[in-house]
Formats: structure tokens, sequence, C-alpha cells
């Protein structure tokens, strides 16, 4: 018998184990892009004040950097490996793909992140203890380091969606891989959102100052109001192109939902751009509440609903189209002696190939055939879909409502030969779907 | 689990460089991140002890919040450096990484959200004592319990992730598959032993820190070797029980007779005697540098034993060269990553060494390496945007 590397699985009951992956994305896309937004507004602000010899900006830098520091570094710097390893938990075969593709561009960004975090101390705490110039090379190196670690994860995480050509799978080399065809695009949008969101926070910051700098805030909050419009101009901007560059199974996916995501869209932006002008023309309204809350608006109306849409787009693939999100290998990827794993399960099935599978549930009998159903079901949808009758997470209960077991059946044929772009062709053994449609079928949803 | 499958559990991929290499970039930055875990623990710990003297004691009034950032910089910098270890386990050590983190994938969440809460805290306990001498007592108590919890979690992730004979009992007891991630193990004496590294390297950084300060005319003789005094018992004492500890878990796990063990210890009593002399604590520094690098190897030939006397030995990992890849990371590395923290720590030891305003402008050394940080991440940006755009003109045209 064939053995192929799949791991325990680990679900969480009522979502399943995916949706950790996407809280604590959600999280560090709001901290990182902040941190690097800042990071590139704080040199701006540097550039100025030491220009124009204006020592008035310097306490704002402070009470900036401060904010920078403690948010986006804290919670950035923990949530970024914490990304890796609730994902690891949730989809170990789509995260290894990801380390023995890019390890060395990994390691790379690491020699970025330990400049970022002894940097982001010394740029907050020697303050006052250097002199400006020393201090605003240091913003600009600072900066830098932060665009450098975008520039590193941006292949990484566009590579998870596709390449984008067949080099990649023929070479097998990381640059192939790593340089797709929506890398760039990708890249200028999260560009443009950071600025956005170095301005958003700009004006969180701006408005507290009021009391004690009435003019410095207005002007600051002010110019906070341009850059978050400029940087939210670009993110639109590169969104369209970074939609053209997308394979189809995202298109699918996308197309289901389009109406109501172009809506939202579009009212978030007048709602953002109201808020944006606002700050430009009548700086005084902008109140550090006002400037909190919206933070919080774009975390879960813009933020956790875009993740949530990047992750589906991606289905039913986890990592450059060969692994697909029940961590099972789809495709040959020649380049590297990769081989499809779904010869070997269309031949034994998952019990026998799959080396964590308990003896006695090894052969499908009478007896196991509920238990070997529910293992079954769970290796090949939980990284999706909630099973249980009151799941939340893309629940089972809402696709199979109604159903009987040979309407399951059905289903389970029909994905077998990869009638869905969106979910992945699953050749299984007749004993193997009997027992999954038996399974569900039990739970009477 | 036996060879077969263990060995089907490794990425189809192959590994992009020769496995040695990987194996020694673990050893070596597992040692750099277990130091500043043992050093945020050290700090913390001694900190919340001198917020209950910091009132009374003009000494503790000093080094308490002077211990609280040190504590606090240290955390972000452990977390930063330990990045670099899960890298480089998981791209030899799959099997191990990922079984250990789907068995205990419940944990994993707590762990990285305690994390998140323990270290928010820390600031909460580091502006409260800054507002008022000695306050934040029971918030850093809290925060510090939270993330010495953090740290128990990580040990049993690493003391599962070498169980691999138990996996199958812990995933599948009896034959029902439990897929609620709650597994949980730990070595008492090796969890111990780490722990207790926390009070020697503390007391070492007191030498350190004493040290430095003494070219300072703003802090007094007094305080300059009040510090050391308590750097020295802190060290000499932690020192003992340490290795006390230490040869216990060596005897526990077969290994106390073993060369590298004994190298060890020889490397102990050399830091004693060093630590309980202290001329020169930059020089025990050194050897505790290197005393963590043993002790990461000996953690590492735990490991490699194991997994090879069940059939999968890491130098048999099939190799798929990425020459590109690699030159990226040696030449930041080694270039960029060289001179610009040389650059951060030049300019800090400067900072640090001088009453009122450093002039960096003014100074050769700190000037020089600031520029060359900027021109060699100028030219960085420039080689990646040239680099990824022939990649893809070549792909796509």
């Amino acid at each position: 018998m064939d053995i192929i590397g799949q791991f325990p699985l680990f679900y969480f009951p009522e979502y399943g184990s995916a949706w950790m992956m996407g809280i604590t994305g959600t999280i560090h896309i709001l901290a990182s892009h902040t941190s690097v937004g800042a990071a590139m507004l704080f040199a701006f602000l540097a550039y100025k004040a030491y220009k124009e010899n204006r020592t008035d900006l310097y306490p704002y830098m402070k009470k900036y950097g401060m904010f920078l520091l403690i948010f986006s570094y804290v919670i950035g710097s923990i949530s970024g490996p914490g990304i890796w390893y609730t994902a690891t938990t949730a989809s170990p075969n789509g995260i290894s793909a990801l380390i023995h593709n890019f390890v060395w561009v990994w390691a790379t960004e690491w020699v970025f992140f330990i400049y970022e975090v002894i940097g982001v101390f010394a740029l907050i705490y020697f303050m006052g203890k250097i002199d400006n110039k020393t201090h605003l090379k240091l913003t600009y190196t600072f900066a830098l380091a932060s665009v450098g670690t975008l520039a590193l994860i941006i292949g990484i995480i566009s590579f998870m969606m596709w390449p984008g050509t067949d080099a990649y799978y023929i070479t097998g080399s990381a640059s192939d891989a790593f340089f797709g065809i929506n890398a760039f695009p990708h890249m200028f949008l999260r560009i443009g959102f950071m600025i956005m969101m170095s301005g958003v926070i700009g004006l969180v910051i701006a408005s507290a100052m009021r009391k004690e700098n009435l003019s410095l805030a207005n002007e600051l909050t002010k110019k906070m109001g341009y850059i978050s419009i400029l940087g939210g101009f670009i993110t639109l901007f590169f969104f369209m192109w970074y939609m053209h560059t997308l394979p189809d199974n995202a298109h699918a996916v996308f197309s289901f939902t389009k109406d109501e995501i172009i809506q939202s869209r579009i009212l978030l932006t007048i709602i953002f751009s109201v808020y944006f002008l606002l700050a430009i023309i009548k700086p005084n309204y902008i109140k550090p509440s006002i400037a909190s809350f919206m933070i919080v608006v774009i975390l879960v109306a813009g933020l956790w609903p875009g993740e949530k849409l990047r992750e589906s787009m991606r289905k039913p693939y986890v990592a450059g189209q060969y692994i697909y999100s029940n961590q099972i290998i789809s495709r040959d990827v020649p380049g590297k002696g990769i081989k499809s794993e779904l010869p070997i399960l269309e031949k034994q099935g998952l019990l026998q190939s799959n080396p964590f599978i308990p003896e006695n549930l090894k052969v499908i009998t009478d007896e196991n055939k509920l238990a070997a159903g529910e293992i079954l079901t769970k290796m090949s949808c939980s990284n999706c879909h909630s099973l249980e009758k009151t799941g939340k997470y893309r629940p089972l209960h809402e696709k199979l409502h109604g159903m009987d077991k040979e309407g399951i059946k059905g289903i389970l044929y029909a994905m077998g030969v990869g009638a869905f772009p969106y979910m992945p062709t699953l050749p299984l053994p007749e004993h193997e779907y009997d027992a999954i449609a038996e399974y569900l079928a039990s739970l009477k949803y | 689990m036996d060879a077969a499958a263990l060995l089907a559990l490794r990425d189809p991929a192959g590994i992009p460089f020769y496995p040695v290499v990987f194996q020694v970039l673990y050893v070596l930055t597992w040692a750099l991140h277990i130091a500043f875990v043992f050093l945020s623990f050290g700090a913390m710990g001694l900190s919340l002890y001198g917020t209950m003297k910091q009132k009374t004691n003009p000494h503790w009034k000093i080094l308490t919040p002077h211990l609280i950032q040190t504590g606090k910089i240290s955390v972000s910098i452990l977390i930063v450096l330990g990045v670099a270890p899960l890298l480089f386990t998981q791209v030899i050590y799959d099997p191990n990484w990922y079984v250990a983190n789907t068995l205990s994938g419940m944990w994993v969440f707590i762990f990285v959200y305690a994390l998140i809460v323990g270290y928010s805290m820390y600031y909460w306990y580091y502006y409260a004592n800054k507002a008022s001498q000695g306050g934040g007592r029971l918030i850093g108590t809290i925060s510090f319990a939270i993330l010495v919890f953090c740290g128990i979690l990580m040990h049993s992730f690493s003391v599962t992730s070498i169980m691999p004979n138990d996996w199958m009992n812990m995933y599948a007891p009896n034959g029902v598959i439990d897929t609620s991630g709650w597994t949980f193990n730990a070595d008492l004496f090796r969890l111990f032993f780490m722990v207790s590294l926390s009070i020697p390297v503390v007391g070492i950084f007191l030498q350190n820190y004493s040290q430095f300060l003494s070219t300072r005319d703003d802090f007094s003789n007094d305080f300059i070797e009040y510090t050391a005094s308590l750097g020295t018992k802190l060290s000499v004492y932690g020192l003992v029980v340490s290795a006390v500890i230490f040869v216990a878990w060596m005897f526990s796990a077969n290994y106390l007779f073993h060369p590298l063990t004994l190298i060890t210890i020889v490397g102990v009593v050399v830091l004693l005697y060093l630590s309980a002399k202290n001329t020169n604590s930059y020089i025990t520094t050194g050897v505790l540098v290197v005393v963590a690098l043993l002790i990461s190897a000996i953690r590492e030939l735990i490991r490699y034993d194991i997994m090879q006397q069940l059939g999968y030995n890491i130098y048999d990992y099939p190799v798929n060269l990425d020459i590109p890849s690699l030159l990226m990371f040696l030449a930041t590395f080694l270039v960029m990553g060289g001179v610009g923290v040389a650059y951060l720590l030049t300019m800090a030891w400067k900072v640090g060494k001088t009453q009122g305003i450093f002039d960096g402008s003014k100074d050769r050394l700190v000037t020089k390496l600031g520029n060359y940080t900027l021109a060699i991440m100028s030219a960085w940006m420039i080689i990646y945007f040239g680099w990824g755009m022939t990649i893809l003109f070549s792909n796509i045209l």
C-alpha cells in the first residue's frame, strides 16, 4: 500500500479550523499594514521636521511612534508567526509546501524583521537622545526595511493563489513561483492600503493632540486626510488590476457574491471618502472616538470580509494550485518531482493511504461505518466546512439540507470527476463514498 | 510510527539546500532565541521583586524600571529570533513539527492569543510602573504568569514533537480518533532546567549592566557595586541550581556521559568561575553564548537520535537545489543584516554611554554604518525589482 503525507486532523467544533487562521490573519493584516504604512509616514514626517526645522512635529512623532510600537509591533510581531502557527494546525501540507519552496525567502524576510524590531525601539527611544540628522537617516532605513518585509512576503502569499504561468511547475524554481503574475499588482494594492492605514491611524493621534496644540492637530489632521485619500485611491486602482490577474476558479467563486461585494465596496468607498474629506475640510470634526471607530469599521467591514473572500477565491486550492484545501496533492509538479496523490486515492482510498488512521478503521465494516464515515468527512470537507447540524462556518447543513444518502452520494460522485471548479476533485473508492454519505445522512441536516 | 510513515510525511518538494545547513542554522538561531527567553523571564521576575523595594530602596528605584524595560525589549527580540528556528525545524523535521502542531491545535491557538494578551499587559505594567513607583505589580504578575504559561506550551509542543512512537496513541487512543487538539506533554526535568536558566542569565546581565554603566558619571559607585554583587549572587546560585537539574535531565534522557554533555558541564563550570570572579562580564557573556549553543546542540542531538533510530535520517532528505533564493538570503543576511544590525547596535552602545544627546552625525563610524545601511537597502530594492521583472517578463512574454 502507498502512504500519502497526511497529518493528524485538528477540527474546531462548529467552525472548523480554517476560521482560526482567518481571524488571526485579519488581525495581523491590520497591524502589519499599519506598521509598514506608519514606517513610511514616519520617514515623511521626520524629513519635514528636519528640513523645515519643525521641532513641533517631534512630540507628534513620539506619540505616533509609541502607538506604532505598541499596536503594530506587539500585535503584528505575534500575529505574524501566529498566522503561520494557526495555518499549520489547519493546513499543514499547505504551509509545508510554502516552507519547502520559499524557506530562503522567509529567512531573508527574517533578516529584515530583525532590523525592524531593533530599529523600532531605536527609532522611538532614541528620539531626543540622538541628533535629528542621524534620527532622520534611521527613519529612512526603517521605512525601507518595512517595505522590504512586504516585498518578501508578497510573492509567497501571491503564490498561494497561483503562480499564473507554467514556469514554476516545469522548473520548480522559487523565483518562478515567487514572481507570479499577480505578485506586483498585489504588492501595490497592499502598499496603497498601508498608506491609507497610516493616515487613518494618524487621524487618531492627531485628533487626540487637539487639547495640547490645536493648530498642529488641525494641520496634521488635514495632512492625514490627504494621505488617506491617496492611499485609498492607490488601493482601488491596483485592486482592479489585481482582479485581472486571478485564475478562473477565483472568478467562479467571486461571481457568487459579486454584486453584493461590489455594493459593499462602493458603500465603504463613499463612507471613507466623506470621512477623509471631512478631515481635510473640517479637521475639528474629527474626534478620537470617531477616528478609533473608523478603524473598527475597516477591520470588521473591510478586512474580515476581504480576507474571507481572498481565502474563498483560492478554492479549491490552498497553495500554488497543486495542493487542495483538504491537503491532498492534486497535480504533478515535475520541476520538484511532486506527484499527484489522486491516482493513489482513487485506487486505495483515504483510509488505507493516511498513516494516522488506526487499524480498526482502515477497513470499513458495518460496525465501524459511521466512525469511518465521520473521519473521512472530516478529512475531505472540514478544512472549508463545519459539519455539525448547528455548524456556523460554511456549514454543510446549508448545502445538504433535506438530502438523503443517495442525494449526497450523487454530489460526491460529481466531486469525484471534478464537476465543481471551486471544489476539490475527490476520486474515492465506492465504499468510502458510501461511508461518507451514510455518515452525513445520519446527521439529518 | 514506522520509517515508511515518517518518510511519507516529508514534503515531496524536497529541500532547497543540504540538510546539514538547516540543522546548523536551527541550532544557532534556537540558542539566540532561548538566550532572550531566559533574559526576559529573569528580568521580568526580578522586576516584580523590585516593585516591592522600589519605594524605599534607592538602588531598586533605578534598577526596577530598567529591568522592566529590558524584559519588554527582550520579549520582542525573542519573538523575532524565535521565527528562525521555527522555520528551519520544519524544513528538515516536518513530520515532527506538523504532527505536534495538529495534535495540539487548540493549545496552539491559545498560545498565540495568550502571548498577545500577556505581552500587551506587560506594556500596561511598564506604564503603570512609570506612573507610580511600585505600581503595576498585579498586572505585571499576571503578565509574567501568562508569558510563563506560553513558555510551558512551547515546551509541550517540543516534547510532543519528539515522541513519534506515541503519536498514534495521542491521536487515536484505543482506536478512537480525537481531533480536539488538546494534546499536552511535559518533560519536567527539561522544563525546570530551561526555566532555571533565567536566574543565571539575568545575573550575568546585571554584571554587564553594572560594567556598562560604570563609565557613566550619573550612576553612583554604590549602585554599580550593588548591581554587580547582585548579579554575581544570582548567576552563581542560579548556575548551581541549573547544573543540578541539567544532570538530572541528562541522566533521565540517558545522555549523561555523552561527550557533548560533558563539554557542556565543563562550559558551565567555566561560566561559574568567571561569573563568581566577575572581572570582565563581557567575556562571561561570550562563554554563556557558547553554553547556550551547546544546550541547543544537545536538544538537537536527542531529536536526531530519536528520529534516526526510527529510520528517519535528515541527511537523506531529497535536495532540490534553489541557488537564486539562497544567494538572496546569504547576501541579505551577511551584507545587509551584518551592516544594518552593526549600525543599530553601535548607535545603541554609544547612546547608552553618552550623557545627554549623542551626536551621531559627528561620529565617523555611526555615520558610515548609517550611509552603508541606507545604500545597501536601496540597492536591495533595485535588485529585487530588476530580478522580479526579468523573471516575470521571461515567463509571460
